[in-house]
């Protein structure tokens, strides 16, 4: 048996510390502690998707179009000259929680409103958390009339699905396996599910997904939710943005 | 020593035991949270605070889990492990913080109660790589929660010290589901290779520590790595061989296994006497001990027992088997069978034949 020295020094807790013992623990501790504390530096700078993050941001009120497909949105007419831009920004919507917007919401699909709610947004992905809205008049000045989607044709796209509220910036960096029951409940609650691809120089794309008929799929791609897969399908450029039109039985886990 | 369960005896060591580890924790989670909005203001504070709570949970384990080996190694560790239960039930807090704030953060304010999206979310159950694993960190906080609840000397009384031991060991279930929650988790989400490289670190150091450990008391026992252990050699009076006087230091003892148990041969003022390795209260072990004051002392807490009899001095009542001993010159022979807890058994005295 391995003693501690030649004095046979013995610890009990009660009595107090031995000196050779107590100037082993006064080496020991304190490299205990710090190496227990180091990993309080090391860590985080590890963490993923440091960049890029999601931002909250004070714009309490919108007014443009109410649009109820594949899941309800917002377009909004830029003011000024666009260029060769759409004439519309379109912005997401979410409930408060992990849900739709409320039924007295969407009551007014179709119409322009004036809506307010909180934007969150991820490079140019922009999702309201939707408080209320209220019927106001058609502009007379300013685009108010968006134009059909253009179709892009048919493409075969890998990247991963997340939900249209966490990932642009409630919660950062809300995608990938640790966030993957999170986007479901999302999902299934009614938030616009989004399908995030990287192009081959690392830009993110975002699109929404949509069935075959231009309808939502929000409980048809739960279970794919937070995983690797490939979507094909015909791409549709509409307002600012793109829908996936699919299959959502097609999808393809990687 | 189990007189009254008093809430905590408290003590001078216990006190600074207590404010370094939770100086220490509190430090950790400062750091963390200011090093991560240091990198990324925009960071949401509640995912900090999660993985803040997950991560010193985590090293706090493997610290935990190291003591054990290390004492048993070198004798200079005891200290640590004078109040690890306070280090446990830390550990336990920061791990129920982390579950707290993941459970609210990730599965509120949905379309179904939170403690049941957590299981009901993701079920690929089957699948490895996508296999949930939150479900793995649950079970794991109900068995460290169970732990931490019985930490206390009332359990350890009441549900004696081998079930109370038994229901301890489920620490290392808990570690190896708390290695796949991490692995499925957030290795599985972050590939960073250090954070990958530590896990794995900490990983072989446990299994490593605890296999070293393991083998060293086995060479001790003089058991086999395979294979039924060797049963020593009983003489026709029922007493087995295990060694000379010569072996054993003035108050301290030599562990010899006699009929597949370990006894502690003790060995002061110039007599022998032998007793049960397993000490009552958390079966630390005897042998490590040492003559303090007239008593057999337990490494691991101070508990004490009379070398002659096995009980606990007045007025405490603990009581543990005794082994009647006898000399051949200066050759230790002890009994193969174990008497009663507390029956007292003459010491054989040196020199006397």
């Amino acid at each position: 048996m391995s003693r501690l020295d030649s004095h046979d020094e013995f610890f009990i807790g009660y009595l107090g510390v031995p000196p050779q013992l107590k100037r082993f623990l006064l080496g020991l501790i304190p490299v205990l502690v710090l190496g227990a504390l180091a990993f309080a530096f090391i860590l985080p700078p590890l963490h993923f998707d440091h960049f890029n993050l999601g931002k909250r941001t004070k714009v309490p009120e919108f007014e443009g179009l109410l649009v109820g497909e594949p899941s309800p949105h917002l377009l909004v007419p830029r003011t000024g000259d666009v260029g060769t831009v759409s004439d519309f920004s379109l912005y997401l919507l979410s409930g408060t929680g992990k849900t739709s917007p409320k039924p007295k919401v969407l009551e007014h699909v179709d119409k322009w409103v004036k809506l307010k709610g909180t934007p969150f947004h991820r490079n140019h992905l922009t999702v309201i958390a939707t408080k209320s809205a209220e019927p106001i008049d058609r502009p007379t000045s300013g685009p108010t009339q968006p134009a059909e989607g253009s179709s892009l044709g048919e493409f075969s796209l890998k990247g991963e699905i997340v939900d249209g509220k966490c990932y642009p910036g409630v919660m950062k960096p809300g995608r990938t396996k640790t966030h993957r029951s999170c986007a479901i409940r999302c999902i299934a609650g009614g938030v616009p599910p989004v399908f995030v691809v990287h192009n081959s120089v690392g830009d993110k794309l975002y699109f929404l997904l949509s069935d075959l008929d231009g309808k939502a799929v929000n409980d048809k791609v739960l279970d794919r939710v937070a995983d690797p897969v490939q979507i094909t399908g015909e791409v549709v450029q509409y307002a600012d943005a793109f829908v996936l039109k699919a299959d959502p039985a097609t999808y393809q886990l990687l | 020593m189990g007189v009254a369960y008093k809430a905590v005896q408290w003590n001078r060591q216990k006190f600074v035991y207590d404010i370094i580890l939770l100086t220490t924790v509190v430090f950790y989670l400062f750091f963390f949270e200011g090093i991560s909005l240091h990198f990324s203001s925009d960071l949401d504070i509640k995912g900090i605070w999660i993985r803040a709570f997950g991560s010193a949970a985590f090293i706090l384990l493997h610290v935990i889990l190291s003591i054990g080996p290390l004492s048993r190694l070198s004798p200079k560790f005891l200290p640590l492990l004078y109040n690890r239960r306070h280090m446990g039930v830390t550990m336990f807090i920061l791990a129920l913080l982390h579950a707290r704030d993941a459970l609210a953060w990730y599965h509120d304010f949905g379309n179904l109660e939170p403690i049941v999206s957590l299981f009901v979310s993701n079920t690929h159950y089957a699948d490895f790589i996508r296999f949930p694993f939150e479900a793995l960190g649950g079970v794991a906080l109900v068995i460290l929660f169970l732990m931490a609840a019985t930490s206390h000397d009332f359990w350890l009384t009441n549900l004696t010290a081998p079930v109370w031991k038994a229901l301890h060991m489920g620490v290392y279930l808990a570690y190896g589901l708390l290695v796949g929650h991490v692995v499925l988790g957030a290795l599985e989400t972050n590939t960073h290779p250090l954070l990958t490289l530590a896990v794995g670190v900490g990983f072989v150091w446990i299994v490593g520590i605890h296999l070293i450990t393991a083998l060293r008391e086995a060479q001790k026992d003089g058991a086999p790595l395979f294979g039924p252990p060797a049963q020593p050699k009983v003489d026709a009076d029922g007493f087995v061989h295990v060694g000379s006087v010569q072996d054993i230091p003035e108050n301290r003892a030599k562990i010899a296994v006699v009929a597949g148990e370990r006894v502690a041969i003790f060995k002061y003022e110039g007599k022998i006497s032998a007793i049960s390795n397993v000490c009552q209260h958390q079966n630390g072990p005897l042998g490590e001990g040492k003559i303090v004051d007239g008593c057999i002392t337990c490494p691991w807490h101070g508990y004490q027992y009379l070398p002659e009899s096995g009980i606990s001095p007045p007025p405490f009542t603990e009581k543990i088997p005794t082994f009647n001993v006898k000399l051949q010159g200066d050759q230790i022979l002890v009994s193969a069978k174990p008497n009663l807890p507390g029956t007292p058994v003459v010491p054989a005295v040196i020199g006397q034949v």
